[in-house]
């Protein structure tokens, strides 16, 4: 069987490396990829979108019908851990201490988490106790981190970034939260039904946008048309088509990232984590 | 012809903006998600519809995706072939939508609105994937399809079906990787990566050895996600232990939907005259289609369980589409393109009569389904005929597309393939009238009083299920009656 498996590898590693025989030479200018359609992109990129970002240009306007769909390949993920991972019957039961007294309360099937308060904390054979330098290393990056990803998220117009970037740093910052304090913190900012919503609402964003374009009698996501709702420059409306469309994918990409990560993480309980 | 009515992107937009709004009331209120779902999959539907009479009427059409011009922007094309697909496609989805809601209730109410929204998103990746003129479009819509079918598989059989589904991933993903591959060969070769713009630079390209082997790729790349013998090994297990709200749509659909992308690279993309004169491997993929029907047939024959017996009978059909498309005569293909459409009608037919006997009995292995005729005649009469068109007889709609393939078969000189066709419609009449004995005989020889008891109490499936059964029974009479119609009105001119 191994066998078997090393002479496909091999095969289809041969074909391609015989294929590539045929490929033009690395970085030539005249290659079919290089002379075909990306000539007008460079040209006309920017006096037809405006936007001085080719990539985000040809990504989020002139192929932005792929990115939406991309997008909804993130989001189908995150309902996908919805559905198979999500714990709804609260089997396992568990351990709490309650840090000033040090008692270890033991939570049996069926019953909910401990009342919300800083008083107690998880335990389980990963627990470790109070870290003060990670805690407040954490605490104190954690905005910053969240003011660049939307920094990234805003500037993907003209420099690289935008929604994909923007929302992974995001999502990363409330991971890091929940992996530096624990879960409930997390999910006490956040509940899981807004998380589930913010999930929703990203890839609502960029279809509602679409939609939008064709009220004015325009082709689907053909921002152009939406200058019948913004009072701007008409020759900037594709920008800021393209600026909301990059929100939307933020914000679906940060509240996916959290979804995956929060159900990996305990095991679809939702109450502690890592 | 650029249209100007927004049907053609309405078929896709609607059910993603209803999986969506499904995916938010399952947080609030699940009961509206059953009838939003409705709504999105009947626009879907009436869109499909619409956009069918507008190309009979004018010819394809075009949609720009965002209004930019073909090669530049994405764009929906679509000719006879897709609107025909796109209509079967929608309109299967909605009638199980409606044929499954009961299962949904009982099996996972609590999870509704999502499984919803999981539904919603494979049917507009189905969609997407046969209105695209883009080949990477298709790619990634075909990547929403396998997502969306990996997660419905897995809820299916807590025992069998994660690791069904995971098989499914693994194989899955290497199948889609192939066709990502050949792919970023043509776009390599061509700077483009819309259809018709890089079916008008191959002819130039013959002899390009990357255009050989980005064709091979994107092919394997099919094959494996359209379980190809001996690419199947995948399906059994993923069809039968997935949830039979889900496996009655992916079963029907997937695999036929990707013949269609198999067809439409074929005629479009890379073109026939590449195909059958500059490459000499027509013969051997006839060949390994007649392996394919034989294959799956025997397999079949060795099942004790409805679903997983279905299952390898997807397999033998593949064969069918396989080797018609691949005979290369236009009888072939027209039998090929016809079985798209009759193959999902009647394997959906299959797999609701099937569910309607899961619903009632618990499962479908043979040994329960004794008496079943007396115990939901209505369901087993739509079996009755589901079987009937699988075997091939006329009047319904499997004889007609069986009776292309045959003459195409004929014309080529593939016998071989001719015979493997007519072997595997035995083995689908001794599949089925093993079960219709089953059901009519069994049951009574053993342990009951004959003269005394009254037989068996009537025990239907809800109406619910049984009405979408009854549709779907008629379509496959239907269609067989009017397949001269389909044939000379949209899949001749198709072929031109």
């Amino acid at each position: 069987m191994k066998f078997a498996a090393f002479l496909i590898v091999s095969l289809c590693g041969g074909l391609l490396l015989y294929a590539t025989a045929d490929l033009p030479a690395w970085g030539d200018p005249n290659s079919p990829a290089g002379t075909h359609l990306s000539p007008h992109y460079i040209e006309k990129a920017l006096e037809e979108t405006d936007v001085p970002n080719l990539v985000t240009a040809v990504l989020a306007d002139y192929r932005g019908y792929d990115t939406m769909f991309e997008t909804a390949v993130v989001f189908c993920a995150g309902l996908a851990c919805l559905l198979l991972l999500r714990d709804y019957t609260r089997k396992k039961g568990s351990f709490y201490r309650h840090i000033p007294t040090g008692v270890v309360i033991h939570f049996k099937e069926n019953r909910k988490n401990p009342p919300k308060s800083r008083e107690f904390e998880h335990m389980d054979k990963e627990w470790v106790p109070y870290d003060l330098i990670m805690k407040t290393v954490c605490r104190i990056l954690i905005p910053f981190i969240q003011l660049y990803a939307l920094y990234v998220v805003a500037h993907g117009d003209f420099s690289p970034g935008g929604g994909f970037q923007g929302g992974v740093i995001f999502g990363s910052s409330l991971i890091l939260l929940a992996i530096s304090y624990n879960l409930r913190t997390v999910m006490d900012r956040i509940k899981e039904r807004v998380l589930g919503f913010l999930c929703v609402l990203g890839v609502l964003v960029y279809t509602g946008i679409g939609v939008l374009c064709m009220i004015p009698g325009g082709n689907f996501l053909d921002y152009s048309k939406l200058a019948v709702f913004l009072p701007v420059d008409p020759g900037h409306v594709r920008a800021l088509g393209m600026l909301g469309v990059e929100i939307g994918v933020g914000i679906a990409v940060m509240a996916v990232m959290v979804v995956i990560y929060v159900n990996i993480a305990s095991e679809g309980r939702h109450d502690e984590g890592l | 012809m650029m249209t100007n009515t927004v049907y053609p992107a309405l078929v896709v937009i609607a059910p993603l903006l209803t999986a969506l709004f499904c995916s938010g009331f399952s947080w609030v209120e699940k009961r509206i998600c059953y009838p939003v779902a409705g709504a999105g999959l009947l626009v879907a539907t009436y869109s499909a519809f619409r956009v069918l009479l507008e190309v009979l009427a004018e010819g394809t059409v075009q949609y720009r995706m965002a209004g930019w011009a073909p090669p530049f922007g994405i764009e929906f094309r679509i000719d006879l072939l897709n609107a025909l697909v796109l209509l079967v496609v929608a309109a299967i989805s909605l009638v199980n939508l409606v044929a499954s809601h009961r299962f949904v209730i009982r099996d996972m109410d609590d999870r509704s609105g999502t499984f919803y929204a999981i539904y919603l998103l494979f049917v507009t990746g189905l969609l997407g994937v046969v209105a695209t003129g883009d080949l990477f479009n298709l790619y990634v819509l075909l990547e929403i399809t396998s997502l969306t079918s990996y997660a419905q598989i897995a809820m299916g059989d807590p025992d069998r079906g994660p690791l069904a589904s995971l098989n499914y991933v693994f194989i899955g993903v290497i199948g889609a990787s192939f066709y990502l591959l050949g792919v970023g060969y043509i776009y390599i070769k061509t700077g483009s990566l819309n259809m018709v713009d890089v079916a008008s630079i191959l002819p130039a390209l013959q002899d390009s050895s990357a255009i050989l082997i980005a064709f091979i790729f994107c092919m394997i790349g099919v094959w494996i996600k359209m379980a190809l013998f001996p690419l199947h090994i995948w399906l059994p297990n993923a069809y039968t232990y997935a949830p039979l709200p889900a496996s009655r749509v992916i079963a029907p659909l997937m695999t036929k939907v990707m013949v269609y992308v198999m067809i439409r690279l074929m005629l479009t993309v890379f073109g026939l005259d590449y195909i059958f004169e500059k490459l000499d491997i027509a013969k051997a993929v006839v060949w390994l289609s007649t392996a394919a029907i034989l294959a799956g047939g025997v397999m079949a024959l060795a099942q004790r369980d409805i679903k997983k017996m279905a299952a390898y009978i997807i397999v033998s059909e593949i064969g069918y589409m396989v080797g018609g498309a691949w005979l290369g005569n236009k009888i072939g293909m027209t039998g090929s393109i016809l079985h798209i459409m009759n193959d999902a009608v009647m394997t959906f037919a299959l797999f609701l009569a099937a569910g309607n006997l899961a619903f009632k009995l618990g499962d479908v292995r043979f040994k329960n389904l004794e008496n079943s005729f007396a115990k939901m005649p209505w369901t087993m009469t739509g079996f009755v005929l589901a079987g009937f068109s699988i075997i091939g007889v006329p009047p319904t709609c499997g004889f007609f597309s069986k009776w292309y393939l045959v003459l195409g078969g004929i014309e080529a000189g593939a016998y071989h393939f001719v015979a493997a066709l007519i072997i595997s419609s035995l083995i689908c009449a001794v599949l089925f009238f093993r079960i219709f004995e089953i059901g009519f005989f069994s049951g009574e020889s053993h342990g009951r009083d004959h003269g005394h008891s009254a037989g068996p109490e009537m025990a239907e499936a809800p109406v619910s299920m049984l009405i979408p059964l009854g549709i779907t029974s008629i379509f496959l009479i239907g269609l067989g009656l009017y397949s001269g119609v389909i044939v000379n009105r949209i899949i001749h001119p198709f072929l031109g």
